[in-house]
């Protein structure tokens, strides 16, 4: 298990490596091999009407009248060694992994990513565990009562929690439950730190919104596995070995069809850390998606860079702990 | 008399006008009472009180570009600034046309001019002191203006230090070689109350530029260059005490604030708060349901809060439909054939469809009032005239249009491209809409959409593109940078401002009796003569009709009924932040 996961680790430097590539070269070269000028890309970042001495300040101490290769270099180089940034009276100093210099905020990229992780960490965490009980438990039961009311109410729900989008349901939540009847009032994000329990009625009606979208997938995904699961011949020996049902459910037929929904939990969980981009805006939670949002809105390339990279990295490592999960649940996975 | 006691003596009696003005402001801010009706808070204080207390949420669907005072563009952050910022001169504080003038701040008066206008002199009040004690020098007010040079760490803010005084190589003092990094030759500092500045050439409009929030001191023991932005040293009323940037400031009360020295600010709230990047209905929301006290952008409500506001009585009687500063128009180009006859440019104002501009903007409340000069009505120097109908015909006068087509030789019409920023719904709108009616008389208008960040430096900024791909008309906005005909018209329509990239005069109007216009206003002191000039420039510029004005932009604002001393500040076009209270 030790080697697959350091082998596992090296390929995931590697992977890093070219998603850094590939970003920089769709930011900075494309734009480039399209006819933009080193002096047109400062221009943006110099305010109103500059003159062409500020101009070229900007381009100058932003690195972007150096060769392309040149600029790569120095994104690199500042991740393993870290990096100065002239920020006036002083020398700024952004210690490994850093990931370059807002050109809007004119601060290093590392610690303003880093200040919005909890946000997006206290989100996705909640609402995973939320759609992971309820989207799971759902899916089994449906399956096991296929047919019914129940089964056709729930399956009802989920296509509809699968449908609707976040900016919408999350809007009604917002409405309903925080205006009309205030029972989450003035929503914000509180840290765990300070106070658990504000963090947490801070957070109720994001996790639920978030969870909706998620769980009606994840019971459907769940109902399907089981259906044919429990259709399989070893169920039929369990029962006939005279196990009890409950063990029947859950070890045989509910392990069984939940390999492939830890395969996408590991997917969507890893997405979800990089910032939930539509449930961040709806509650303007300030999290990697509304921090995503901000980076786009201003063509903030190195903020841009970071968060591609962070989320990349997030969604590297879930499925390492997927594949390690794997791993040890099942011996052929190793080889 | 020689010209320069003359300028002297116009100083001195400025000074005395000021001086009685400010007393004037006092009065008027706290008596000036109004009750909470629509539009109350735009001609009059919607609560009056001196009640201390509470805490103000601000709510803002952005971030600043930057809180450091020299660092910032935008007006809401002006406005903001007042609370943690004294410049110079400032706005006086008070409801309808009076808040576009300039008072004094940190200096005793308005500049003392002199040297045939090369000269302005400020000297400081005494016992100006900073949030740490520390007394105020006129070298911190210079080595602030210092800073506006240095365009590497500080991007975002005016640079019209760099054009107006004679030292426009100046590095910024953080490449400053001087030993106190105050080698601006251009401002002398005799003593630490006395700031003099040196122009290249007379510039009648230097109070305004003063004014903005660039002359704010900064101690430069205390500069942190780019980080400076997370606690700037605050010389008003209130002082930084938290910052978490894209996310949230807080300030609270400056204990060394010198209330006596400052008639235009109040020190009522024991604390603001600045929630940053929260959804725009979300804001709306919070300010309904009293959970925000103030829209920090100042912009106005959503559509969905503007339609339950103006449906619901209650709702209403807190709201304010405030003209905005911005005008929306559309250039028309005065190179590109064969609009470069002036017949075919009146013939464009003629068969303008001026409520089909409104609409496409938003309608009478959030979009605006039908416009006739370029000059906006908040403007000082605004004359009304309406020369080619668009308040009494505002469907368009084709028969008028067709003669004017007739006269420039195209009785036919003839075929154009009219640019916009295609990621702004209401420019696509009101360039459809423009299409149509200009086709009623044969004007046949292609449209072109290019992205708003590359409009100016790219595509409609740039006169030879413009030339090449036969842009005639393009639409546009503009919000001066101070509140007269020079902020206004200077670089929308005067020939000296024409770029080869990043150009605003679109029209690439070079009318010498414009351009004259502009040159003697500039050297003009007597602000009544001078705003006498703002009219006829306005006046001259629809003649040469350059500009298509298709309505003076209006806002929706909405006021907490909790707050105290609420007033729509004309010069920032949203309600005054500096003399807030809760209660």
């Amino acid at each position: 298990v030790i080697t697959f996961i350091v082998r596992r680790l090296i390929i995931t430097v590697f992977l890093l490596l070219v998603v850094s590539l590939i970003t920089f070269a769709i930011f900075f070269l494309v734009p480039r091999l399209a006819g933009q000028t080193s002096y047109e890309l400062a221009s943006q970042y110099v305010g109103r009407n500059p003159a062409p001495a500020a101009v070229h300040a900007i381009e100058q101490k932003l690195g972007f009248d150096r060769p392309l290769i040149v600029q790569y270099g120095r994104f690199v180089k500042g991740i393993v060694m870290g990096a100065h940034y002239d920020s006036g009276p002083d020398r700024t100093y952004c210690p490994p992994p850093c990931f370059g210099y807002s050109f809007r905020n004119q601060q290093p990229v590392w610690p303003m990513l880093m200040s919005n992780v909890p946000v997006t960490a206290s989100l996705a965490f909640g609402a995973a565990v939320i759609w992971l009980v309820a989207g799971t438990a759902i899916g089994v039961v449906s399956a096991l009562k296929r047919g019914t009311v129940f089964d056709r109410a729930a399956m009802g729900v989920a296509l509809a929690g699968v449908s609707l989008p976040i900016f919408f349901t999350g809007l009604i939540a917002l409405q309903l439950f925080s205006y009309r009847w205030p029972i989450f009032p003035n929503l914000h994000y509180v840290s765990f730190t300070a106070n658990p329990l504000a963090w947490a009625s801070n957070l109720v009606l994001p996790w639920i919104t978030l969870a909706f979208l998620y769980a009606a997938l994840y019971a459907r995904l769940t109902r399907a596995g089981m259906l044919e699961t429990m259709g399989e011949d070893y169920i039929r020996t369990a029962r006939a070995k005279g196990l009890p049902e409950r063990t029947v459910i859950v070890k045989h037929g509910l392990r069984a069809a939940l390999t492939p929904i830890v395969t996408i939990f590991g997917m969507d969980l890893g997405l979800l850390l990089g910032g939930a981009v539509l449930t961040e805006f709806t509650f303007s939670l300030h999290g990697l998606g509304l921090f995503t949002i901000l980076a786009i809105q201003n063509n903030d390339l190195p903020e841009i860079l970071g968060v591609v990279m962070l989320t990349a990295f997030f969604v590297v490592i879930a499925n390492l702990i997927v594949d390690v999960l794997y791993a040890v649940v099942d011996p052929r996975v190793r080889a | 008399m020689n010209r320069s006691k003359k300028y002297k003596l116009m100083a001195i009696i400025g000074s005395a006008a000021v001086g009685l003005s400010v007393c004037g402001a006092a009065t008027e801010a706290t008596t000036a009472s109004t009750t909470a009706t629509y539009n109350a808070a735009i001609s009059g204080v919607v609560r009056p009180s001196n009640a201390t207390g509470g805490t103000i949420v601000f709510n803002n669907s952005s971030v600043p570009d930057s809180t450091d005072p020299g660092n910032t563009y935008y007006a809401n952050m002006w406005n903001v600034i007042r609370l943690y910022g004294r410049a110079l001169v400032t706005y006086k504080s008070v409801p309808g046309s009076g808040g576009n003038q300039i008072v004094p701040d940190l200096a005793t008066s308005l500049g003392q001019v002199s040297d045939n206008g090369l000269t302005w002199t400020y000297h400081l009040k005494p016992n100006i002191k900073y949030e740490d004690g520390s007394t105020v020098r006129s070298q911190d007010v210079k080595y602030a203006i210092e800073r506006s040079y240095a365009k590497d760490v500080l991007p975002n803010g005016p640079g019209y230090y760099a054009l107006l005084l004679a030292d426009p190589s100046y590095p910024g003092p953080y490449k400053d070689k001087a030993p106190d990094k105050l080698g601006l030759t251009s401002v002398d500092t005799p003593d630490s109350t006395t700031i003099v500045f040196h122009l290249v050439k007379p510039f009648a409009d230097f109070n305004y530029v003063v004014a903005l929030p660039q002359t704010v001191p900064v101690p430069p023991a205390k500069d942190t260059g780019a980080n400076y932005q997370l606690h700037p040293i605050s010389t008003g009323p209130y002082k930084f005490q938290s910052y978490q940037l894209d996310k949230q400031f807080t300030l609270v009360k400056n204990p060394n604030w010198n209330a006596t020295s400052d008639p235009n600010r109040k020190q009522l709230a024991d604390k603001f708060v600045f929630n940053l990047n929260v959804n725009a209905d979300t804001i709306d929301n919070n300010l309904i349901h009293n959970f925000a006290d103030v829209d920090q952008a100042g912009t106005g409500v959503q559509a969905a809060a503007r339609a339950q506001i103006l449906s619901n009585p209650s709702l209403r009687n807190n709201a304010d439909n405030a003209l905005s500063g911005f005008l929306w128009f559309t250039y028309i180009n005065s190179k590109v054939k064969p609009l470069d006859n002036v017949h075919c440019r009146r013939a464009v104002e003629y068969a303008a469809d001026k409520v089909a501009y409104q609409t496409a903007y938003g309608g009478p409340v959030a979009g605006g009032q039908i416009a006739s000069t370029v000059l906006t009505p908040n403007i000082v120097g605004y004359k009304k005239f309406d020369l080619y109908g668009a308040t009494t015909q505002p469907h368009g006068n084709l028969a008028k249009a067709r003669d004017e087509l007739a006269a420039c030789g195209q009785p036919n019409g003839f075929s154009t491209t009219m640019a916009f920023r295609s990621d702004r719904p209401k420019e696509m709108a009101t360039a459809t809409a423009q299409q149509e009616a200009l086709s009623r008389v044969g004007i046949k208008a292609t449209l072109q959409g290019y992205p708003t960040g590359k409009y100016f430096t790219n595509f409609a900024g740039v006169p030879n593109y413009v030339h090449q791909h036969n842009l005639g008309l393009a639409v546009g906005g503009w919000a001066p940078d101070w509140p007269d005909g020079y902020g206004m018209l200077y670089y929308l329509t005067a020939g000296p401002a024409i770029q080869a990239a990043g150009n605003t005069n679109v029209g690439e109007l070079n009318d010498p009796v414009v351009n004259n216009l502009f040159t003697k206003a500039v050297a003009t002191t007597d602000p009544a003569a001078r705003n006498q000039i703002w009219s006829q420039i306005d006046r001259q510029v629809m003649s040469d009709a350059v500009i298509m004005p298709g309505v003076y932009a209006k806002s929706l604002l909405y006021r907490n009924p909790n707050l105290t001393n609420v007033f729509v500040q004309s010069y920032y076009a949203m309600y005054n932040y500096s003399t807030l209270g809760r209660g």
